[in-house]
């Protein structure tokens, strides 16, 4: 019995113990003490949590790495040499990354909510439109049909268009701060991976109404496809589902917009803002 | 443990043995190691040693990360700007909502075809087919396919953002530092609001040709003006910067 063990070693006493000591005897403590029921039983708990988990040990970590966070706030290069009146002219430009995520986020949201209610088939005869899929009239059907469907969609909308350009800025503020360079390269080089993914969202996202824009949007996509050197038949079957726009393109750009895309960008994402967290800003001098 | 501190088999007692004399320290055991492990430890150590130096010799308060923390100075300002984005969002939703083109259909091609904006650059470069070269050995035939071209271009496009950080060393932040790389970067961005303009040649009242020569021309010349502007704010700056700048943080 551990507990016993560790007093006779502590007080060396040579018996082994086999009742527990009185010290050890957590519960006896808290019911010597005056506490309200709400201190009572919130020690009862911890006390019974702890016994089995040991969290006083975790506990401490987290405490530490609070204390970390809170305490160790360097005074920062901008503070030291009285930069700020360069840095706060430019602050606002600062704040487009953080603009793409909480776009990415919102859009995440009300995609989610979408996806109750769209359907990725090209099969026709859903609704009364002429040449219209099951996914076209789902779309229609948000529009119309769904409480605040449409005010849903356009949010999806906008939220993926502020992306977007809130992406592209974050980038040109990057390059004329000069903010990639050493240590930062690893970052720019995610960016460029996040930019594309982003655009590859637009994209697939753009094709799942299957109207007339999407329709020949995505016969430009194939047709890119198709013409990268030598991978160019194997790269359109791979994501178009062959050399025709079917319902295999259709369920494949769905899966990429709900499922595989969201995953990588959510992943990178975080990743980035990790190694700025950890890197700090780049500040301009 | 007992009193004659030996170990017990009978499974009374912790079983937890105190570490002798003979059991090597994590350190040791890093350092027997041989091959890339050893290496990894040896940089390691160099490095850690790196730290305690820099950590040692800096003036900071606390850590040496030569920028300001994500947390909280970033974080916070960000969770205020956020409540205005959301709103900004909300309000182009109710305002502009998006409408739906008619059904898809394979057998009409609709006068206008077009990606959503942000693809437009991507679009441009696949009509730059005026610009694929020809070889007059191949009796003016094409190298390749002008799609092949079009796609080709958007690698070199992708690529050529990619190696910046590769290519611009140095410690220099600001455009004015280095007015080279700010009228890159200017030449850049123009020429991606220009090719976009031209990828929608069919909507822009003006001559498919001329707008050709736009799309490269501006470009160049709002580069030229950014730097030649940057040249000239140089002077007055540098002064100013290498003062408070560079006797605190010698380039490298
Ligand atoms: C999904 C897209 C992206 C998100 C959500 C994102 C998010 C962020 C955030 C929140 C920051 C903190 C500083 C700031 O807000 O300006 C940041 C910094 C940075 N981003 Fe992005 N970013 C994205 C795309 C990009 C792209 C396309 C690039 C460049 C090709 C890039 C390169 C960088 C670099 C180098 C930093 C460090 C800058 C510094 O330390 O001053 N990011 N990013």
């Amino acid at each position: 019995m551990p507990a016993g063990a560790a007093v006779a070693a502590a007080t060396e006493v040579v018996a082994v113990a086999i009742e527990p000591s009185d010290e050890f005897d957590q519960v006896g403590w808290m019911e010597e003490k005056e506490l309200t029921p709400v201190e009572k039983g919130y020690l009862f708990v911890l006390i019974w949590m702890d016994k089995r988990f040991r969290i006083v040990d975790y506990l401490e970590q987290l405490e530490t790495m609070y204390y970390r966070i809170n305490l160790q706030m360097p005074k920062s290069h901008t503070e030291q040499y009285n930069l700020d009146n360069k840095f706060w002219y430019w602050y606002p430009l600062y704040a487009l990354g953080s603009f793409s995520a909480i776009a990415y986020l919102v859009a995440a949201l009300s995609g989610a909510l979408l996806g109750f209610y769209y359907s990725p088939s090209t099969a026709a005869g859903a609704c009364n439109v002429s040449n219209a899929s099951v996914a076209y009239c789902t779309i229609a059907g948000i529009m119309t049909d769904v409480n605040f469907g449409f005010m849903l969609r356009s949010i999806h909308f906008w939220s993926a268009q502020v992306m977007t350009a809130a992406v592209f800025l974050h980038m040109l503020r990057v390059y004329f701060t000069g903010a990639y360079k050493e240590p930062r390269e690893l970052n720019w080089l995610i960016g460029v991976v996040l930019i594309s993914l982003t655009m590859g969202f637009g994209y697939t996202g753009y094709l799942l109404p299957w109207d007339q824009l999407s329709f020949w949007a995505g016969q430009i996509g194939l047709e890119m496809a198709l013409s990268i050197p030598l991978a160019g038949e194997w790269v359109a079957q791979l994501m178009f589902g062959g050399f025709r726009l079917t319902q295999s393109t259709l369920q494949r750009m769905y899966i990429l917009h709900v499922f595989l895309l969201p995953f990588i960008v959510t992943a990178l994402i975080a990743i980035h803002i990790a190694i700025v967290w950890v890197q700090g800003i780049a500040e301009p001098h | 443990m007992s009193e004659d501190n030996e170990p017990r088999t009978d499974g009374s007692g912790t079983g937890i043995v105190p570490p002798d004399d003979e059991t090597p320290s994590w350190r040791e055991r890093k350092e027997r190691r041989q091959g890339l492990a050893r290496l990894t430890y040896e940089y390691f150590e160099r490095a850690r040693y790196e730290d305690q130096t820099l950590r040692e010799d800096s003036s900071y308060v606390e850590r040496d990360v030569l920028g300001f923390p994500a947390w909280p100075h970033e974080t916070i300002r960000n969770l205020a700007l956020t409540s205005f984005l959301v709103g900004m969002l909300i309000i182009l939703a109710a305002t502009m909502p998006r409408h739906i083109e008619p059904a898809a259909d394979s057998s009409t091609t609709p006068a206008i075809i077009l990606p959503d904006w942000y693809l437009y650059w991507s679009f441009g470069l696949l009509k730059l087919e005026a610009l694929n070269p020809e070889l007059s050995i191949l009796g003016g035939q094409k190298l390749m396919q002008d799609r092949t071209y079009g796609v080709l271009a958007n690698l070199v496009v992708v690529g050529a953002i990619a190696i910046v950080p590769f290519l611009n060393k140095g410690s220099a932040r600001r455009p004015v530092e280095e007015p080279l790389w700010a009228a890159v970067g200017v030449f850049g961005a123009v020429f991606a609001f220009t090719i976009s303009a031209y990828s929608v040649n069919n909507l822009i009242p003006v001559e498919r040709n001329l707008l050709l020569d736009l799309t490269f021309l501006l470009p160049v010349v709002c580069g030229i003006i950014a730097y030649a502007v940057l040249k000239a704010m140089r002077e007055g700056y540098m002064f100013e910067l290498n003062r408070r700048y560079y006797r605190l943080r010698p380039p490298r």
